[in-house]
């Protein structure tokens, strides 16, 4: 699903990712861990082409993205879900609206559509807010409606950065339990936290730990997850 | 694309609603500038019109020389009813310019003392139009001179005033009107491109989700060229509406002696004019604003 061979980044004369390599199998499941200014986000950015390959390989859902062309990326982000700390949901319009707007992208006609929110609208326990403005919602509805926004598509990735980071404990949990459950379904996810006790959620996840852009070999990784 | 077409459009006009004062800011720009370029029509057009009462207009006297067979005179005549451009000819026997002088001086004008002596020449008064595409000044040469060539005529009176005024006019048209309307044209675009550029500011992020959902760059175009052409229409049309306002209360502050001034509004085709092109500027200006 996602192979990276020796991928770096830099901003200016600062080195985001360093010679950063992994793979990720379809329907695996991915924690990427380190301190704030690892290169966590930076590494997803690049994932999901908001940022250009500069250096080293990667192949996301079939897409070199050495070879992506700009007309090419809305293709690529038609195949991964994108999910932020910061939701990015449209706040004045309805959760219904903001869902249904990933399928709407894609022509999807309007029975379908309808069906297919109203699915996944009440798959995250929103039947009862599908109508409301998204800014009258708590902070853990307005990251269910971004994660249905981006699942409602069927992606085969996921892209998920930090998407706990704004929630307190218990809706951590609950989320967690979202994104398990579509990883049961053939999902493959790869998420950025440094939350430990997420990590334990997902015994089967694979880590990459990095650290000042660079990844660390699995003791060290269990070391500074741990701590 | 284009079964979705319509469905986007209608979107783009829905979600003006979104930010209504964003919207309201952006119409008022619109508004203001596109009734600035109005009124500049409005002088423009009452300017033209004013001088198309008077310009163009060749009014030329001709004296025959005294004692020029009348017969002659009047077979001349004859001929001066063929002019080209002839708008009004009025032709006077020695007899009938020294009656016409004596009405004119009322009770002093008494002439009948020269009956049978009258030293006035037949004359004719020639009001002649400047046809379309001539240059004034040759034209002008040119029937001074024909008139001129008529056998027993002595002298032609004229006033190249008018005819100079005719060509200022047109110079001034070639010269000033058309590139500050070329400027003003600019300025309407500048504004309303910068102020469409700003509406999509507020619509940034809207744009960013969009672009993250995987939505193609059409798709998030099409709404903001169909706001951006309600914006255009919207402003456009209140413009006229205010400039009808506006032309309505200085109507007739002109109108009185010695200007009679009447300040009219523009004809229809002008105003769909004013209201086409700010819509087009819209679109444009959205068009550029989105691509960025």
């Amino acid at each position: 699903m996602v192979r990276v061979e020796h991928l770096s980044y830099n901003f200016g004369s600062q080195w985001a990712l360093k010679d950063v390599s992994f793979s990720l199998a379809k329907g695996g499941f991915l924690f990427l861990t380190g301190h704030s200014g690892a290169g966590k986000t930076t590494l997803l950015r690049v994932l999901y082409g908001a940022l250009p390959l500069i250096r080293g390989r990667a192949v996301v859902a079939g897409f070199d993205l050495g070879r992506l062309k700009r007309r090419q990326v809305p293709d690529l982000r038609r195949r991964v879900g994108v999910v932020f700390q910061d939701f990015k949901i449209l706040p004045e319009r309805s959760v219904f609206e903001n869902v249904a707007l990933a399928l709407e992208v894609r022509g999807m006609g309007r029975p379908l559509l309808e069906r297919r929110v109203r699915a996944i609208i009440r798959a995250l326990g929103l039947e009862n807010k599908s109508y409301e403005p998204c800014e009258r919602l708590s902070g853990g509805e307005q990251q269910r409606v971004a994660i249905a926004r981006s699942m409602v598509v069927n992606p085969e990735l996921i892209l998920a950065d930090e998407p706990t980071g704004n929630l307190d404990a218990d809706l951590a949990w609950h989320l967690m339990d979202i994104f398990k459950q579509f990883h049961t379904y053939g999902t493959s996810v790869i998420m950025a936290t440094h939350n430990k006790t997420l990590i334990d959620l997902v015994p089967e996840a694979e880590v990459l730990h990095l650290s000042q852009g660079m990844t660390v070999d699995g003791q060290k990784a269990a070391e500074a997850v741990g701590s | 694309m284009s079964a979705q077409l319509p469905r986007l459009l209608l979107r783009g006009v829905r979600d003006l609603g979104l930010h209504p004062w964003a919207q309201v800011f952006t119409l008022t720009a619109v508004t203001m500038v596109s009734l600035l370029a109005g009124l500049f029509m409005l002088l423009l057009y009452n300017v033209d019109q004013e001088l198309l009462r008077n310009r163009g207009q060749l009014q030329v006297q001709v004296f025959w020389a005294p004692g020029t067979d009348m017969d002659a005179v009047r077979a001349q005549w004859t001929g001066l009813k063929d002019t080209p451009g002839l708008k009004d000819l009025r032709l006077f026997t020695p007899d009938q310019a020294l009656e016409d002088l004596a009405g004119a001086l009322g009770e002093i004008g008494d002439f009948s003392w020269l009956k049978g002596g009258n030293p006035l020449p037949a004359s004719a008064l020639v009001s002649l139009s400047l046809p379309k595409g001539e240059d004034p000044r040759a034209w002008t040469r040119d029937r001074i001179a024909a008139l001129k060539a008529l056998p027993g005529v002595d002298k032609v009176h004229y006033n190249p005033l008018q005819m100079e005024l005719a060509r200022g006019w047109m110079d001034l048209s070639k010269t000033v009107v058309w590139p500050v309307i070329g400027f003003l044209g600019l300025v309407v675009a500048l504004v309303v491109g910068n102020t469409m550029k700003l509406n999509l500011v507020s619509r940034r992020d809207e744009v960013e989700i969009l672009y993250l959902v995987g939505a193609k760059p059409w798709f998030i175009r099409c709404p903001l060229l169909a706001g951006g052409a309600v914006q255009g229409l919207a402003g456009g049309l209140l413009s006229l509406i205010l400039l009808k306002v506006v032309q309505e209360a200085v109507k007739n502050s002109l109108n009185f002696p010695p200007l009679f001034l009447r300040v009219d509004f523009l004809p229809l085709e002008q105003a769909g004019l004013l209201l086409g092109s700010v819509a087009l500027v819209a679109v444009l200006s959205s068009w550029v604003a989105v691509r960025g």
